[in-house]
C-alpha cells in the first residue's frame, strides 16, 4: 500500500463527511432496526448509521440485483413489440463489511458471463462502494476466517478501518479518490496511523480462528465425496423450505421471470423477482414433476452452490462467511455444524478405508 | 368486443373483501375500465343475466340453500373465482366445525332453531369446481387485480406454494421469532406480499397451509421458541379448520 492512497477521517468529522456526501447523491448505510437487527437503507447524516453492526437483515445484493426488477414492457397492439427497461440510480453505499464486498465480487463474476445481464451491471457502474472492516467477530454465527474473508481482499472504491479516535481509508479507485478530494475533510496518513492499522491486523490474526475443522483449500474435496451423505437427509428433517437461507445469501442470486399484462390485456411489463432453490416449486416442470423434491436435496443444493460447483466453475467458494443463512433459519440449520459434521464424517469414512 | 360480464355473489362472510373492492380507490376505474359489472349486491341492485362470464364468490358454505345456490352459480359463469378467505379456505366460518350442528343451531337461533337447517362449513372449492383461487382475509387488492387479470386473458394463475417468510424476507422485516412473537407466517401460502406484518402486526395464517408443510420440522422449532402446541393449534384453527375435510376425504380414498 503506498502512502498516496492512504487518508484519515477525524471521527468528529464523520457526521459531516456523510452529509456532504448525501447532499450529492442517494447514501444507503447499515441502520438498526432494533431487536438487534440491521438493514441498508437511505441515510442522510452520519449520526443515523449503525457502525457496530451484524450482518443486515438482507445484503447489499439488493442495490444490485432488487427483490423484484422490470426488464421490458411490452405491447401486443404493435406486434410482438417490446422496450427493455433499466432503472438505476447513482448511490453510495456505505459500511459495507469485507464479507458482503465478497458477495458483490462473486455477483460481479456470475452476472458478466456472457450472456451479459446488462441490468445487473448498469446498476453496478452506478454505485460505489466504500468498506467497512470489522475489528472483531460480530457474533458466533460468522464463518468469514474459514473462507478468508475477515480481512478486505478488494472490491470497493474505499475501504474505511476504524482506528479508535479516527478511521484510516484505503483509496482503491478513481471514484472513491474523487470523493476524498471534493470532501475536503480527510487528512494524510502519518506513518503512526499505518503503524496502528498493521497492529490491528496482526491483533485480528490471532482473534480470528478457523471455525471450521478444515482448511480453504480441502472443502471442495469434503463436497466431492458428500454427495450421499446422511447429513442431508437430517437437514431436510429440520428445514421448513421457507427459503430465508437463499434470500438473505449475498451469492444467491436465483430468480424467477414473469410477464403479467396489464388491465387491456394488450400491454403489459416482464420483470423478474428473487426466487429460490428451497421452495417447494422451485424445480418443479410441466407435468408436475419436481427435480429436488426432497427438503433434503435443497438443502444439499444449496450448500453445493456455495462450496463446490462455483469452484469447478470460477475456482472461488460463493460462501462469504457472513454467517445470515444460520442466523435467520428457525429450524436452526446452522452452516458451520453442517461443514463440521461433513468433515467429521469424512474423517470417519477415511479412517475405516485405511483400516481395512 | 363486449366487455366480460362480471358478477360478485357472496355467502357466509363479513363482505369486506367486495368492501375492498368498492374501495379500491383510483385503480377501481381501471378495472371498471375492462369489465362490467353485472351483479353486486353491496354497490348496485340490479340482477345479472342467466349466462355470466366471471362469477366473484365470496364467503364458505355453510347450509344446504347455500349449497343449491353456489351451484346454480357455478352452472351461469363460464369462469368462477372463489374470493376471500371464506370462500377459499373457509376461513373463520370453519371454527363453526369445532362444534355440534345442533349446538349450534340452538344457540344460534334459540327457540326457532328448527327452522334454520345447517351443515358444516365448508370452502367453495370443496363444493364445486373453482377456476381461480384470491385467497386472503381480506383478500390482497394488488393479487386480485393479478387473478382478474389472468382471468380475462384466460391465463393460468398459481398462489404462491412457498411461505409467507419468502415475501416478508425480501421486504427486509424483523421476524417475529425474534421478536419473541408466534407468527403463521412459515407455514402460510404467500401472495399477499407478508401485509400484516409490515405493518407490525402477526401472520394468522389467512391464507391457508403450504401443500406441503414440514409438520415435524415445524414442531421442532415450536418446542426450541417454548411455544405450545395448542396454542399453534388454535391459531391454525381460527382460519384453517375446513383443512380438515379435505384430510378427510384424502383418507377414504
Amino acid at each position: 500500500m503506498k502512502k498516496t492512497h492512504i487518508a484519515t477521517l477525524k471521527k468528529e468529522r464523520f457526521d459531516d463527511f456523510i452529509s456532504a456526501l448525501a447532499r450529492l447523491q442517494k447514501v444507503v448505510a447499515p441502520v438498526a432496526r432494533g431487536n438487534g437487527q440491521f438493514a441498508f437503507e437511505p441515510v442522510v447524516s452520519g449520526n443515523e448509521i449503525a457502525l457496530d453492526y451484524i450482518p443486515t437483515i438482507l445484503p447489499p445484493k439488493k442495490y444490485f440485483l432488487p427483490q423484484h426488477e422490470t426488464l421490458a414492457t411490452f405491447d401486443t397492439t404493435k406486434g410482438q413489440q417490446m422496450e427493455p427497461v433499466v432503472a438505476y440510480e447513482k448511490m453510495v453505499i456505505f459500511g459495507v463489511h469485507t464479507c458482503d464486498l465478497a458477495g458483490i465480487q462473486s455477483l460481479n463474476m456470475i452476472f458478466s458471463e456472457r450472456p451479459k445481464d446488462v441490468n445487473y451491471l448498469i446498476r453496478k457502474s452506478a454505485i460505489t462502494i466504500i468498506g467497512y472492516e470489522c475489528n472483531d467477530y460480530c457474533d458466533e454465527y460468522a464463518s468469514c476466517r474459514l473462507v478468508h474473508n475477515h480481512t478486505p481482499n478488494g472490491g470497493y472504491d474505499l475501504f474505511f478501518t476504524n482506528l479508535g479516535d479516527k478511521f484510516i481509508i484505503h483509496i482503491n479507485t478513481q471514484a472513491g479518490d474523487d470523493i476524498i478530494e471534493s470532501a475536503g475533510l480527510f487528512e494524510p496518513a502519518q506513518a503512526a496511523d499505518l503503524k496502528a492499522l498493521e497492529q490491528l491486523r496482526s491483533d485480528k490474526r490471532k482473534l480470528f480462528a478457523n471455525e471450521v475443522p478444515v482448511v480453504h483449500e480441502n472443502i471442495p474435496e469434503v463436497f466431492a465425496k458428500s454427495f450421499n451423505s446422511k447429513v442431508w437427509e437430517d437437514l431436510g428433517k429440520k428445514c421448513l423450505a421457507c427459503g430465508n437461507c437463499t434470500n438473505v445469501c449475498p451469492t444467491c442470486y436465483c430468480f424467477d421471470v414473469i410477464d403479467e399484462p396489464n388491465l387491456d390485456l394488450k400491454t403489459g411489463k416482464r420483470y423478474r423477482r428473487w426466487d429460490s432453490c428451497q421452495s417447494e416449486t422451485f424445480a418443479q416442470v410441466a407435468g408436475g414433476e419436481s427435480f429436488r423434491e426432497e427438503r433434503g436435496a435443497r438443502q444439499r443444493h444449496r450448500f453445493y452452490r456455495k462450496f463446490k460447483y462455483p469452484m469447478n466453475k470460477f475456482s472461488r467458494l460463493f460462501c462469504t462467511g457472513c454467517g445470515r443463512c444460520s442466523r435467520t433459519c428457525m429450524a436452526k440449520i446452522n452452516l458451520k455444524e453442517t461443514l463440521t459434521q461433513l468433515v467429521k464424517e469424512q474423517a470417519m469414512t477415511d479412517l475405516k478405508a485405511g483400516n481395512q | 368486443m363486449a366487455k366480460p360480464k362480471v358478477a360478485f355473489f357472496d355467502f357466509a362472510c363479513c363482505e369486506g373483501c367486495q368492501l375492498q373492492v368498492a374501495n379500491m380507490g383510483e385503480l377501481l376505474f381501471d378495472v371498471l375500465g375492462a369489465i362490467d359489472v353485472v351483479e353486486f349486491r353491496e354497490v348496485m341492485s340490479e340482477k345479472g343475466p342467466d349466462k355470466i362470464d366471471v362469477a366473484i364468490v365470496e364467503g364458505s358454505i355453510t347450509t344446504p340453500h347455500a349449497v343449491e345456490k353456489i351451484k346454480k352459480i357455478r352452472e351461469r359463469a363460464s369462469v368462477l373465482i372463489a374470493y376471500g378467505s371464506c370462500a377459499t379456505i373457509g376461513g373463520v366460518n370453519g371454527m363453526k366445525n369445532n362444534f355440534k350442528l345442533d349446538d349450534i343451531r340452538k344457540e344460534v337461533y334459540g327457540k326457532d332453531a328448527k327452522y334454520f337447517e345447517t351443515i358444516e362449513t365448508m370452502s367453495v372449492p370443496q363444493v364445486v369446481k373453482v377456476d381461480y383461487l384470491v385467497n386472503g382475509c381480506p383478500v390482497y387488492l394488488p393479487e386480485f387485480v393479478k387473478v382478474l387479470k389472468a382471468a380475462l386473458a384466460g391465463l393460468p394463475y398459481q398462489v404462491p406454494d412457498y411461505s409467507v417468510c419468502v415475501e416478508c424476507k425480501l421486504n427486509e422485516n424483523v421476524c417475529m421469532y425474534q421478536k419473541g412473537v408466534t407468527c403463521l407466517g412459515p407455514v402460510t401460502k404467500a401472495g399477499c406480499n407478508s401485509w400484516c406484518i409490515n405493518n407490525g402486526n402477526i401472520c394468522y395464517g389467512c391464507r391457508g397451509m403450504v401443500s406441503n408443510p414440514n409438520e415435524k420440522g415445524a414442531k421442532d422449532v415450536l418446542e426450541k421458541y417454548n411455544i405450545p402446541m395448542d396454542l399453534i393449534v388454535n391459531k391454525m384453527n381460527m382460519y384453517n379448520k375446513c383443512r380438515e375435510i379435505d384430510q378427510r376425504e384424502q383418507k377414504k380414498r
